[in-house]
């Protein structure tokens, strides 16, 4: 009989060694089976809102099980659109959180705004209203939103080509304000059919960019729109630096850094970029700055905006706008 | 080729017989089997649309013979050599024969201690380690159905709970006067599968037993399991290894003329694949208590257990299933004029060997909860606690009777918090007619009943499970003219309800639940004639059987599969 005893200790002596279920296997039954219900009804926190005064409007709603929502705020006089997207039982101050930026452009104005829940799998939509009253503020040095028209300092080239169109408009395409840049055109002698040069001087604020000199901490945004069935249009921004502070730009001495962009697709759409990662080009292909080889955004004297295209290919067009230095990636 | 090769097979077996026999210091022996089988099958199919793109009739079969040739070269070594010739009915001058080695090892002793095996290897160890625990099967057919599923065994070389394995297999004994009264050692080593010197690692299983019998009371023994990847073999330097380590000890006594055993096993798993730790990590552990207590004089015996298996125990070697629900069956594997897959009866479950396999999987297989949901991998399911009771009766008339009940619930939570309990009450008798009524030739009967319950209540409605499955049986051997029998037999098989079925990954961690709802009858009767000849080892049925699939939720199309068989099988 001792042995026995001895036996069932061992057993309950190992028993006693498995940890406590804390979790099941698998995914959760109820999340994935039950039927969906709104627990806490789609609501803001409030009816208007001013973002420029730092402002933010939290939506919230509560659900039985985990669902993949999205909230489609819609701006009624801009058609601008943000959409928020999520997979949770709740949508609260970490996930539905709109500061007024935009996911679809053009950009927010001061406007009523609505805004609609959807879950996937359930047919009903949420929807509630809104009003802008103040857009959000995009702090940052803005070089060209071509809302006054083009600034005397600016420097112009046209080329005399065909159907040559290298205007600012004013229409509902404008995806900031009122106004964009329209750059159309078929010059089929040379790549070039327009530029601009945006020289420091052009702003009032001596030879050089009032930007910060951390390459780190500054982005060049800008807002293109690539027309469908045209040729495909290369803008290529050059940023000039002034590393002297002479007040001349000496391509032998001084850097240049590039970014060009293949507008291949159709739509306003967002170009960012870190300063300190744009290239030295020489006809499209990466080489030694003249310079100090150091990106120095802060010594930026001039910077030239040149509208490109194959000029076998015929007429080319795209569309620019709200060409801005944000210290961190433009959330317009 | 064939035409040619078998005259040479049989002139050298032939010559090499005379040649020994001379010579009269070698034994040798043939072994092996013959059998016969033809079929003519038809199925109906009770689709929405009538079914007019499955052929609706079969016929076919086959014969084979297994010749094994065991030689006894000297004192203490064995060796056998099996070859099997298979003519599928329909062949033709050679068309449809395969030639196959079926059966190949050595065995001996050396210097009268060390037993080897070399070769095929029948291989068990404890219920937790390595042990094939024919979980679906019921634990008692009738002998019209048993005769089917014998041929299975066969095919598979399944034996008291065998996996079948080729390697090597060691053991040996020791006898020690003082406190212990002998110490037994068992180890193998065993191949799963080859390389394919790409992707594919050597993977081999090992196994050690060492028991310490210390009286004829008590005996004492370790059992460790591994399954792993030979390093090397592929260029991948990731591996795969599970292990079971356990300690049993076995306890025998006397209290009065009655007889009390006690067994109890408790041990760890270990499953890991080198590179995934995170995904593929588990560890856990088990333990099995019985107590057994027989009274000889009544013919009396009861049996209580208490079984916890964690959530996370993996053993590859006790888990394997010996039926594989995801192959397709001989005949009418798809149906209806979608030609979808046809769900399994209980017919291919009892007479298809197709379906089953010979050696352990690595993976974890797919379980089928109209045959068993409770310990569909034997007693070493995981994630089952519980306990369960059992009597067995025989009255010297010639009635046996046994009963068990089992009560099992989750360990850890399936997609839910909350638990699943699972009951299974069996009861199976044979009535030995002929003792009972002085009948001077065979005459039995067999009844049986398996009810299966699983449940599980939650505050969410959508957790809910409610799945039970009643499964009867009755047959009868009646020998009217001496070696003549009529076999008489029927099963069937009603399960209700819903769960959920986990698909996993390939290390078995649960991907997803599939809302599962049935009502499905089974309906399989069967009858048959038996002539029984040369001592027994041989015998004529002709069979007759039909099963009904009968699905009242239509999530499947019903059919019917009716059968005539003639087998002829004989064992030497």
């Amino acid at each position: 009989m001792k042995k026995i005893s001895l036996l069932v200790l061992c057993l309950i002596l190992f028993y006693s060694c498995r940890k406590d279920e804390i979790n099941y296997d698998g995914p959760g039954i109820a999340e994935q089976y039950s039927e969906f219900k709104l627990l806490q009804p789609f609501a803001r926190d409030r009816d208007s809102v001013d973002f420029a005064a730092g402002q933010k409007v939290t939506f919230s709603a509560k659900f039985n099980k985990l669902v993949n929502w999205t909230i489609t705020i819609t701006g009624q006089n801009s058609n601008a659109r943000k959409i928020l997207t999520g997979i949770s039982r709740t949508i609260d101050v970490t996930n539905g959180t709109w500061n007024g930026s935009t996911t679809v452009f053009p950009m927010f104005r001061n406007e009523p705004v609505k805004a609609a829940l959807f879950i996937e799998n359930v047919q009903d939509t949420f929807r509630l209203t809104s009003v802008i009253k103040q857009i959000k503020n995009n702090p940052g040095v803005t070089i060209a939103d071509f809302e006054n028209g083009f600034n005397t300092g600016w420097v112009k080239f046209i080329q005399s080509g065909a159907k040559m169109d290298f205007t600012i408009k004013s229409d509902l395409l404008a995806p900031q304000g009122l106004k964009y840049l329209n750059m159309a055109g078929e010059v089929n002698w040379d790549w070039l059919i327009g530029m601009i040069d945006f020289p420091a001087s052009a702003y009032g604020t001596g030879n050089t960019f009032p930007l910060p000199s951390n390459p780190d901490g500054i982005y060049f945004n800008c807002l293109i729109y690539g027309v469908q069935g045209t040729n495909e249009t290369l803008v290529l921004f050059q940023f000039k630096e002034d590393e002297n502070g002479d007040g001349t730009i000496d391509p032998n001495s001084d850097d240049e850094y590039d970014y060009q962009i293949n507008v291949n697709w159709t739509g306003w759409k967002l170009i960012s970029v870190k300063y300190s990662d744009l290239p030295c080009l020489s006809n499209g292909q990466p080489t030694t700055p003249k310079g100090n080889a150091q990106h120095n955004p802060d010594k930026i004297g001039k910077i030239s905006m040149l509208d490109l295209a194959n000029p076998a290919d015929g007429y080319a067009s795209c569309k620019i706008d709200y060409i801005i230095f944000t210290e961190s990636r433009l959330e317009p | 080729m064939n035409k040619f090769f078998l005259p040479i097979f049989f002139f050298l077996i032939t010559g090499f017989i005379t040649g020994t026999t001379a010579q009269e210091r070698r034994a040798i022996e043939m072994v092996g089997g013959a059998r016969s089988f033809i079929s003519n099958n038809n199925i109906n199919v009770g689709d929405i649309t009538p079914d007019t793109t499955t052929v609706k009739r079969n016929t076919g079969g086959y014969a084979l013979i297994d010749l094994g040739i065991d030689i006894a070269p000297a004192k203490n070594v064995e060796i056998l050599g099996m070859f099997r010739i298979t003519n599928n009915y329909g062949g033709f001058w050679g068309a449809g024969v395969s030639f196959d080695v079926r059966q190949l090892w050595l065995k001996g002793i050396i210097s009268d201690v060390v037993r080897y095996q070399l070769g095929d290897l029948n291989l068990k160890q404890t219920p937790f380690t390595l042990y094939n625990p024919h979980a679906d099967r019921p634990d008692s057919l009738p002998d019209i159905f048993k005769l089917q599923n014998e041929i299975i065994d066969y095919e598979k070389f399944y034996m008291s709970n065998t996996w079948r394995s080729q390697g090597a297999n060691v053991d040996f004994g020791i006898n020690v006067t003082k406190w212990i009264k002998q110490l037994n050692f068992n180890g193998y080593l065993a191949r799963l599968n080859a390389t394919d010197f790409a992707s594919v690692p050597d993977r081999l299983m090992g196994g050690v037993t060492a028991e310490v019998v210390q009286s004829s009371h008590l005996s004492l023994q370790y059992n460790g399991f591994w399954v792993f990847d030979v390093k090397g073999t592929v260029n991948d330097s990731n591996w795969y290894r599970n292990s079971v380590n356990s300690i049993a000890a076995n306890y025998t006594t006397g209290v009065g003329k009655q007889k009390l055993t006690v067994h109890a096993e408790a041990g760890k798993s270990h499953l890991v694949q080198t590179g995934d730790e995170s995904n593929s990590l588990l560890d856990d552990y088990f333990i099995h208590a019985e107590g057994g207590f027989q009274i000889p004089a009544s013919n009396l015996g009861f049996t209580a257990g208490y079984l916890n298996v964690g959530p996370d125990f993996r053993s590859v070697g006790a888990q394997s299933k010996d039926i594989n629900y995801s192959a397709s069956p001989d005949f009418y594997n798809r149906y209806t004029n979608a030609q979808v897959v046809r769900p399994l009866s209980m017919m291919d479950v009892v007479r298809d060997d197709m379906l089953y396999k010979t050696s352990v999987t690595s993976e974890l297989m797919t379980i089928n909860p109209l045959y068993n949901n409770i310990t569909p991998y034997g007693m070493a399911t995981f994630n089952r606690q519980g306990v369960y009771g059992g009597v067995a009766w025989k009255w010297s008339k010639g009635i046996a009777i046994q009963a068990r009940f089992d009560y099992m619930s989750e360990i850890r939570g399936q997609g839910t918090f909350s638990l699943k309990n699972m009951t299974r009450s069996k009861l199976y008798t044979t009535i030995d007619m002929d003792e009972l009524t002085g009948y001077q030739k065979r005459f039995k009967i067999h009844g049986g009943v398996d009810y299966q319950t699983t449940m599980r209540n939650s505050d969410m409605a959508v957790e809910n499970v409610d799945l039970k499955t009643w499964q009867y049986q009755a047959g009868l051997e009646f020998e009217f003219i001496r070696n003549i029998e009529f076999l008489f037999g029927i099963m069937d098989s009603y399960t209700k309800g819903n769960d959920f079925i986990a698909y996993r990954d390939k290390y078995s961690k649960v991907e997803v639940f599939d809302p599962m709802t049935v009502e499905v009858n089974q309906f399989y009767p069967a009858a048959g004639l038996r002539f029984r000849f040369l001592k027994d080892h041989a015998y004529l049925s002709a069979i007759y059987q039909s099963c009904q699939w009968t699905d009242y939720l239509e999530n499947t199309a019903d059919y019917d599969i009716n059968q005539f068989a003639l087998i002829f099988n004989m064992t030497f």
